[in-house]
């Protein structure tokens, strides 16, 4: 055994006092009571030949306790013989990572890294192994160890560095965490050639700021031996402002101010300016918005539409000390037009008919218009209304004419709805599904019927699936038909009235279906029409009928584009993507999703007019270009090296370190204390009982 | 004029002068201490000392000591011839009248200490059982006697006080007072002195008894001013043999019976130490007396106390005779 502390072990001479203790405190207990003490001196007491010890229990447990703890302050471990350590010049394993992100960009930053990364291989010894890696939000292999061993020793650093200088930073942000793990694997995986004699340590080139990406250390377990170098790479100038683009809901509706998008200014907090601006990027005639953002604050700021007649694209900001992240690529929002087709003689200002609140439900949106097209049964269909209707509600009885293009309508795809205000629209329903017609019967409750049973998987009544939206008990029905599903071949009922009859069903007409309504939305028929759920009801109908679709025009850069929204179905195949900087990429053959969106800019799909287009900008967390707290790494368990760390240690420093570490595993300085607290008890409960055991004061031997 | 109960002089037996406390070894002659304090009653501890005194003065083997309970007065004309002393005549040819001591109405007050120290005690009993006993025996010897008692017990304050009389009940209040246990923190000696300086104005006889455990600077003052005043003073020093012997053995915590202290001792030694000291103390206080002319018994707690009592008669006349050798220059 050997200790950390030995001269603690001194303590351990305390022994001595519970044994003199012992010896002199002979018959202490016993007392005299005398009349008084003004003729005695006090006499200290001694040891002597005479005395003997007392309590012989008490003196062990107590020289016990004052072992233990003379022990445990010694801080004991059991010595591990000393690894060999690495000889100063043996062969040191170097993964080399250099920063490829966008904030790399910053004035001066690529140069001074590139510079650093060749003195990293310079320094690299004739035995030395080394990899360069570059990464942004991934890491990709410059230089493996194979390559580097097969490059002549006296070219091996100019080889690599000319590598390094066909960089250049990228458009991406930076997922440093990922990269990390990358050269922890690189080192596994040339180590199952032959096991590591030397050092291995990862050298990373890179201005660490604080939008560093590092979930990929969540949890990894950084391997043993292997050490952290970071190459830090310091701007020159620290002033960084960033902007923002903030999001609107998309249902929202539009305003009908002149008002412009939302974008938020962040400064950085160690910037030294404060005054910024920020405009639209026109030939001219876009007056500069002048900005007040103290440094580590943010601003909010409600941007004018661009000058009329002329659209831009971009917003530009000004005044800060790096402009890679000052420009900001903004398109307004697309706006969807979809038709739904009303078939009926009902006005649209009755009251009394469907068509009233249909009218008012479909509000034009930010992201959606709805036309609502009206067509009398009694005139011809034309072809093109139903070849742009994306939903086709039927609501009076039709001509046989109509019939035929309208179940054509939904067997190519399109949902039509039937909404039955008599039993007579069963016939409607017959002829469509082209079925006998199914039987009806009008149904008009006493006082009133309700849904009594909805199926919230189905996609209709999903929106409503929520226990707060669920409850459909509130809307009434004065009237409905009682159908039978039966004779609907394939039809499923999404929701009953509590009497059992169905209120909503499907039947599947080839790639469409063919929706009933059994009750009317007007007010002879329900109180659906003027129930919160209606408008959401026919939105849900809509989303159904395969009418809207969740399409962004806004990404980031890396992001993968689905285009399948932006290619109308008749654009010509296969699509083509053209970037910011004019090059024409196409897609694969049959292909949905662009993938090269490697710079921020405006990317335009197709040939088409009007262009549909897409706007990339960069990740916001590049732009968080304060400098990342090193502790941040030390915590995620990555073990870093300063830069100019000295040398092997030598062999005594060497076995002090193993001697504390050892100890620091080994703990055994706490089980001593546990055991000496567990013999102070003892002890104490000993000498409780040897004093009740004790009789009164003892007789003087007179 | 005189009592016919002191007509004659009476006579106590001579003390057989073997040992200190003057022949108490005489088997069957004195009560054993141990014997009496098992008597539970004070009074009747009392009677038992004072009986068994005059018991011994009928049957005693001791002989040829006298005291003679008179004093003389010169002849003045008109006094009644039948008291002229003979013999002083005829040594002195004068003539001189015999006074016994009650005609002098004798005032007697018994300032007993009370203090913690007093407690203590090696034998079956305490010194402030032995001194209370000493002291109701005095008071019941001088209540028989017709004199008048009185009664100061006191710790470090005064906590008893009786004036002399000789009144019916009296010497019941002095056995209950003395029946008190003792309890004091401390020992002061000048306050029961400077009090009994203030009450008493007649010239009386003054009894202390204490064991003086206590610091005597100022005692003697005290004292001298009593002396002054005329009062007689007889100081009874009482200590337990284990005072006065230190015989323990065994070093252990030795607990202070007033102030509560404890303190180690090695009785191995400091035994020396403590009887120098002792010893000098006592005789410092022997001196003072003795400078005072007050009377100072040493009694040891296992002394029989009829001695006591004989002393304490033993004094009277000698104070007597020297009274009258003064009164005849």
């Amino acid at each position: 055994m050997s200790f950390l502390a030995p001269w603690f072990l001194l303590g351990a001479a305390a022994i001595a006092l519970p044994i003199i203790y012992h010896l002199v405190r002979r018959s202490s207990k016993e007392h005299i009571p005398f009349s008084s003490l003004m003729f005695l001196r006090p006499t200290p007491p001694r040891v002597t030949k005479r005395n003997r010890v007392e309590h012989i229990v008490l003196l062990l447990l107590r020289c016990l306790v004052l072992g233990l703890l003379a022990l445990g302050f010694a801080r004991p471990f059991f010595q591990k013989p000393l690894t060999a350590a690495a000889p100063a010049d043996a062969a040191r394993k170097i993964v080399l990572l250099v920063d490829t992100s966008a904030s790399m960009k910053r004035d001066g930053l690529w140069p001074a890294a590139v510079a650093r990364a060749k003195e990293v291989l310079d320094r690299a010894s004739a035995s030395d192994l080394v990899a360069v890696l570059a990464y942004d939000r991934q890491a990709r292999s410059l230089v493996t160890f194979e390559q580097w061993s097969a490059m002549a020793p006296g070219e091996r650093a100019s080889l690599a560095g000319q590598q390094i200088e066909g960089l250049a930073p990228s458009w991406f942000g930076t997922a440093l965490g990922t990269a990390l793990v990358s050269a922890t694997e690189l080192f596994a995986q040339n180590e199952k050639q032959g096991p590591a004699a030397g050092p291995r340590q990862v050298v990373v080139v890179t201005d660490l700021q604080e939008g560093s990406r590092l979930e990929g250390l969540q949890g990894f377990d950084w391997p043993r031996g292997v050490s952290v170098q970071l190459e830090v790479i310091k701007p020159k100038r620290p002033t960084n402002a960033a902007l923002l683009w903030l999001v609107d809901r998309e249902d929202s509706p539009l305003s009908d101010t002149e008002a412009g998008p939302r974008v938020r200014v962040v400064n950085s907090a160690q910037a030294q300016h404060e005054q910024f601006q920020l405009r639209w990027d026109v030939a001219a005639g876009a007056t500069p918005i002048e900005l007040y953002v103290p440094p580590g604050q943010s601003r909010i700021i409600q941007l004018p539409k661009p000058p009329s007649g002329r659209a831009s694209d971009r917003l530009i900001l000004s005044g800060d000390d790096d402009a890679f992240d000052n420009v900001l690529y903004l398109l307004p929002p697309q706006v969807e037009d979809m038709n739904v087709l009303y078939i009926g003689d009902q006005k649209e200002s009755d009251p009394a008919g469907p068509v009233y609140y249909l009218s008012r439900a479909f509000q034009q949106t930010r992201r959606l218009r709805v036309q609502l097209q009206l067509h009398a049964p009694s005139v011809p269909l034309p072809p093109d209304r139903l070849g742009t209707a994306r939903l086709v509600i039927v609501g009076d009885r039709l001509p046989e004419p109509a019939v035929e293009p309208i179940r054509r309508f939904a067997q190519e795809g399109g949902t039509v709805l039937v909404v039955m205000k008599h039993a007579g629209f069963s016939e409607i329903v017959g002829r469509l599904a082209e079925v006998q017609t199914p039987a009806a019967e009008e149904v008009k409750p006493a006082n009133y019927a309700m849904l009594g049973q909805i199926d919230f998987a189905h996609p209709f009544f999903a929106p409503f699936a929520d226990s707060r939206y669920s409850d459909f008990t509130r809307i009434h029905f004065w009237k409905y038909r009682r159908l039978d599903l039966a004779q609907l071949p394939g039809a499923r009922a999404a929701a009953w009235f509590d009497s059992g009859a169905p209120a909503l069903l499907e039947a599947p007409l080839g790639k469409g279906r063919l929706v009933v309504l059994t009750s009317a939305w007007t007010p002879d028929d329900s109180q659906l029409a003027v129930s919160s759920k209606f408008v959401p009801l026919l939105y849900a109908l809509l989303d159904w009928a395969g009418g809207r679709t969740a399409q962004l025009w806004q990404f980031t850069v890396g992001d993968s584009v689905n285009l399948a929204g932006f290619a109308a179905p008749q654009a010509a195949r296969p699509l083509t993507v053209v970037t910011p900087d004019g090059a024409s990429l196409p897609l694969p053959a049959g292909g949905q999703v662009f993938t090269q969106t490697d710079a921020p800019g405006v990317y335009t799909v197709g040939a088409a007019q009007p262009a549909a287009r897409f706007a990339v900008n960069l990740e916001a967390a590049e732009s968080r270009t304060a400098p990342l707290p090193i502790d941040v790494l030390e915590r995620l368990g990555v073990p870093l090296k300063p830069a100019d760390a000295a040398p092997a240690q030598p062999l005594e420093q060497r076995r002090r370190l193993q001697s504390a570490e050892l100890e620091g595993q080994q703990k055994l300085w706490r089980w001593l204390t546990v055991a000496a607290l567990m013999v102070l008890i003892m002890e104490t409960w000993v000498a409780g009982w040897l004093t009740r055991r004790t009789t009164s004061p003892a007789a003087s031997t007179i | 004029m005189l009592s016919s109960r002191h007509h004659s002089a009476l006579s106590l037996p001579q003390a057989r002068r073997t040992g200190r406390d003057g022949g108490s070894g005489a088997p069957g002659t004195l009560i054993n201490p141990q014997a009496l304090m098992a008597i539970k009653n004070l009074e009747l501890r009392a009677r038992t000392v004072v009986e068994g005194f005059w018991h011994g003065l009928h049957r005693s083997p001791y002989h040829g000591f006298s005291v003679e309970f008179t004093e003389y007065r010169q002849y003045s004309p008109g006094d009644d011839p039948r008291y002229l002393d003979w013999r002083l005549y005829a040594r002195s040819d004068r003539y001189y009248i015999k006074k016994f001591e009650d005609e002098t109405n004798l005032r007697c007050h018994l300032l007993v200490d009370n203090s913690r120290s007093m407690t203590f005690g090696s034998l079956a009993y305490t010194k402030a059982e032995y001194a209370n006993t000493l002291a109701a025996t005095l008071a019941y010897f001088l209540y028989l006697q017709g004199d008048a008692v009185g009664l100061l017990t006191f710790d470090q304050y005064i906590r008893a006080y009786l004036p002399a009389r000789h009144r019916p009940g009296h010497l019941r209040h002095v056995m209950l007072k003395l029946e008190q246990p003792a309890a004091g923190a401390a020992t002061d000696l000048a306050a029961p002195l400077q009090r009994i300086l203030r009450a008493v104005k007649r010239r009386a006889a003054l009894v202390l008894i204490s064991d003086l455990l206590a610091p005597i600077q100022g005692l003697e003052k005290d004292l001298t001013a009593l002396t002054a005043c005329g009062h007689e003073v007889l100081l009874f020093h009482v200590l337990d043999p284990a005072e006065l012997q230190f015989p323990f053995e065994k070093a252990v915590m030795f607990d202070d019976a007033e102030t509560g202290r404890r303190v180690f001792i090695d009785p191995a030694r400091v035994r020396q130490d403590y009887l120098k000291r002792l010893e000098d103390h006592n005789r410092m206080v022997q001196s003072a007396c003795a400078r005072l002319g007050i009377a100072y018994r040493r009694f040891s707690t296992d002394r029989p106390l009829e001695l006591a009592l004989f002393d304490f008669l033993r004094e009277r006349m000698q104070r007597g005779r020297r009274n009258r050798q003064l009164r005849g220059k």
